[in-house]
């Protein structure tokens, strides 16, 4: 009796195992049987490489470049202000600072990754859109410029706490070595520790990147939504996931607009499969050394 | 280009990773000032328990904060059962090979895809093929997967903190590996899985793109019923109000974002100190 | 002389690389029979296959026969078998839980506890049995880990004796013991050898000539040769034992 209870309880954890792969398959294949029945209609080429968004126009244009033009500077942006920042924070957290100041440090760090993106979007667009628009002069501060800084916001607690984990993995033996042939403590950093701890934090980066380019309701509320092929990152621009959420709710389910958007979806999925892959594989190499 | 000396730099480097430091967490406190400092005056006990006013720019927000907490209870009591075994079988079961690689493979994949993409997914399969509708249980069930990485991979590092030792001295006395796990493993591993779980209801009660199409609703002049009624969400209900409607009182959006805020912030501290809470006490 | 447990022809092997090779060895009923041989020396992975702690490991294979009381252990069930076969670990490991607890689980869990009011029964019997009843008696329900290190061995050796095995495995058991510890866990396992078979693998020489009826001495993965203790240190027949024994190398 009990054995057999066991035995079914096994089978039911193996089961619980296995179901992520099923999700995956799921999702993609449900993605591409929607994108696919939207591409034999419209070409995938067409699609990735047409300028013009007018879904709902006659004739209706898909073309996403412009979405992918936007989500790809807004990325761009946000990760030149939060690699940079979260890096050197994620240094600071784990070499320099004492432990008191560390775990307050590392708990904020975590209080701001819990912080709805819809806060920080709305927060972002009473403050940071009207200064942005104030400074630099501009008819409107819905920009991917205050786009990418709230975005680098919410990528720097993904890259914070990932760079820190693979810093603090460097075995201390490295930095014994190096400050026992007298170098400081600084250039036992800059020149050991960041390099040993490398691939951890690429992985970190191309996380955030995946954090930052699936991000929708804060970049739908400041980048302005203009589907347009942005001229600098003062202009207006829409992504790829504010699209869709933005013009799912207003579409014809089945119709050419909706699958569409699907067909979005699956560029999205394909793309941070690639992104998180990769950082998988940074963060692989890290544990087999 | 003058060279500093090393004593010289490593300040001016210190220096400098400090100010980083600072620029990461200025936006947190600065975020959770504005929200807390504009937010306060509209709290009030009517707030938090009454419906919607004058096209929702008066009265209260009691059904999308009674939409909320019913959409985020389904989706944990779906997955966390559900990440707990997939946890178990990953840390305790499988074997190193190809298979596993492909879960681990899929896990990854899983956490990485991006919330509107999930809102797609369940829109889809929960919402149209499964004809649920857009209802709490297809916004659950959506929230549900999306969550199953996190709560896989807190579960997962929860039961490797687990000595190994511990289920070495249980096997050996003859015990089965199931009974192991259940009674010896498994007890130790809780705290870590419930802070874990903690923190992932926090986390997806402010989640909205994946509810877009799934669960929330524009308005809705009651409390849900039942698991397949459409019912308003806060961070949709935020959104909504601050993008939306015109002439939305300030105070009403402010008192709106610092209760979810307050929501998220209070269940993530809960978690934060417990987990400190369980290291210091563990006994091992 | 009964046969408990007969080794025919066992190798093993780590990723292949070979670490036992072709053993043959008994272990009579009711004796102490001591494995002594320096470090990688294929002890502990004897030990280890004889209640098969290393199907655990997957690098592990093993080819040959073991056989308890004419079974082969490796068609019996995983679990029936290590409930005859206890084991006793280098380091202790009582489970986070009372000393109560530690005691009554396994039973529990096999199913061994048909009344509830037998438990007490278990525990006291257990305890005595381990000589630590005494110390414990009325802090029954505190932790088991806080207790020293020698009261944690025996109650690893008392946890054991609560499922009524036939066969107890000592792997190295006093190395992180201070002497009067040791003292006290090498005379339980005297005790114990009334009821029990024992096989204790060790890096004491000492401790293997002070307590066990008959000592093997392996090396590089080969059984150089077994016989009374007393006869094994008073006159090796092999130089290797030898060199062994008297300190010269290991």
């Amino acid at each position: 009796m009990r054995k057999s209870l066991d035995a079914v309880i096994e089978t039911l954890i193996f089961i619980c195992g296995m179901l992520s792969i099923v999700f995956v398959v799921l999702i993609f294949g449900f993605l591409f049987k929607e994108g696919f029945a939207f591409f034999k209609d419209f070409g995938v080429l067409k699609f990735i490489t047409g300028q013009f968004w007018y879904p709902s126009s006659e004739p209706a244009s898909f073309g996403i470049l412009p979405l992918i033009l936007g989500s790809v500077l807004v990325a761009v942006g946000a990760c030149l202000i939060a690699v940079p920042i979260g890096i050197m924070t994620a240094l600071f957290i784990s070499e320099i600072a004492p432990k008191g100041v560390r775990d307050v440090l590392k708990s904020l760090v975590e209080l701001m990754a819990a912080i709805p993106s819809i806060v920080i979007g709305f927060v972002g667009m009473v403050t940071v859109v009207p200064l942005v628009k104030n400074i630099f002069n501009l008819s409107t501060g819905l920009t991917a410029f205050a786009g990418a800084i709230m975005l680098a916001f919410m990528a720097i607690p993904t890259i914070v706490t990932i760079s820190e984990d693979a810093i603090r993995s460097v075995p201390w033996q490295y930095k014994e070595g190096a400050l026992a042939l007298g170098a400081t403590k600084w250039q036992t950093i800059r020149r050991i520790v960041l390099k040993a701890a490398m691939p951890g934090i690429i992985a970190a980066i191309m996380l955030g990147i995946g954090r930052v380019i699936g991000e929708t309701m804060a970049v739908m509320m400041i980048t302005g939504n203009a589907a347009h092929i942005p001229r600098s990152i003062f202009d207006p621009v829409r992504t790829m996931t504010a699209t869709i959420a933005a013009e799912m709710g207003e579409t014809v389910r089945g119709g050419m607009h909706y699958r569409s958007l699907f067909a979005i979806g699956l560029v999205l999925f394909i793309i941070t499969f690639i992104v998180n892959f990769t950082a998988d594989l940074f963060l692989g190499k890290k544990k087999n050394r | 280009m003058i060279k500093l000396s090393p004593k010289l730099s490593q300040k001016f480097s210190y220096l400098l990773l400090c100010m980083a430091a600072i620029l990461t967490i200025v936006p947190v406190v600065v975020i959770i000032f504005i929200i807390i400092k504009n937010g306060t005056s509209a709290i009030s006990w009517e707030f938090l328990t009454s419906m919607p006013k004058d096209g929702m720019r008066g009265g209260g927000i009691l059904p999308a904060i009674v939409g909320t907490l019913s959409i985020v209870l389904c989706a944990v009591l779906i997955t966390l059962p559900i990440g707990v075994c997939a946890a178990i079988y990953l840390n305790e079961y499988a074997k190193d090979n190809l298979l596993t690689r492909i879960v681990k493979l899929a896990i990854v994949n899983l956490a990485g895809v991006p919330s509107v993409v999930y809102g797609l997914f369940g829109l889809g399969v929960f919402v149209m093929f499964l004809k649920l509708g857009v209802s709490i249980i297809a916004g659950a069930l959506t929230l549900s997967i999306m969550e199953l990485p996190v709560i896989i991979t807190t579960a997962q590092g929860a039961l490797s903190s687990v000595p190994y030792s511990f289920r070495e001295a249980s096997l050996s006395l003859g015990v089965s590996r199931w009974q192991t796990i259940r009674h010896v493993v498994f007890p130790n591993a809780l705290p870590g899985i419930l802070t874990g779980a903690i923190l992932s209801i926090a986390r997806i009660s402010g989640e909205t793109a994946p509810i877009l199409f799934t669960a929330a609703a524009f308005y809705v002049p009651h409390l849900p019923h039942s698991p397949l009624d459409q019912v308003m969400a806060l961070p949709y209900h935020l959104f909504i109000i601050s993008t939306q409607i015109p002439n939305m009182p300030k105070n009403i959006i402010y008192g709106t974002a610092l209760v979810l805020l307050m929501m998220v912030l209070t269940m993530s501290c809960i978690a934060i100190v417990a987990r400190i809470y369980f290291r210091k006490r563990r006994k091992w | 002389m009964v046969n408990k447990i007969k080794v025919e022809n066992l190798s093993c092997y780590y990723n292949k690389k070979c670490v036992l090779e072709s053993l043959n060895i008994n272990v009579v009923q009711n004796e102490i029979l001591s494995v002594i041989g320096p470090a990688s020396s294929g002890k502990t992975t004897f030990l280890r296959t004889l209640n098969r702690m290393n199907d655990l490991d997957i690098t592990y294979s093993r080819k040959g026969d073991v056989y308890l009381d004419d079974n082969n252990i490796f068609d019996m069930k995983m679990e029936s078998l290590r409930k005859r076969v206890g084991m006793l670990f280098a380091m202790p490991i009582p489970l986070p839980m009372s000393i109560y607890e530690n005691i009554i689980y396994a039973p529990k869990r096999l199913g061994l506890i048909t009344r509830e009011s037998y438990q007490d029964t278990i525990v006291e019997q257990a305890l005595k049995d381990a000589s630590l009843w005494n110390e414990v008696k009325d802090r029954l329900n505190s932790s088991a880990t806080r207790m020293s290190g020698g009261q944690q061995q025996r109650l690893c050796i008392a946890r054991i004796l609560a499922v009524n095995p036939e066969v107890i495995l000592f792997d190295e058991p006093c190395s992180g013991l201070d002497p009067v510890s040791t003292a006290k866990v090498e005379e339980s396992m005297l005790e114990l050898k009334q009821k029990y078979t024992i096989v204790l693998v060790t890096n004491n020489v000492k401790q293997a000539s002070r307590v066990s009826d008959r000592t093997a001495f392996f090396l590089m993965g080969k059984l150089v040769e077994i016989d009374k203790t007393a006869r094994l240190f008073v006159s090796p027949k092999e130089k290797a034992t030898e060199d062994y024994i008297t300190g010269r190398f290991g």
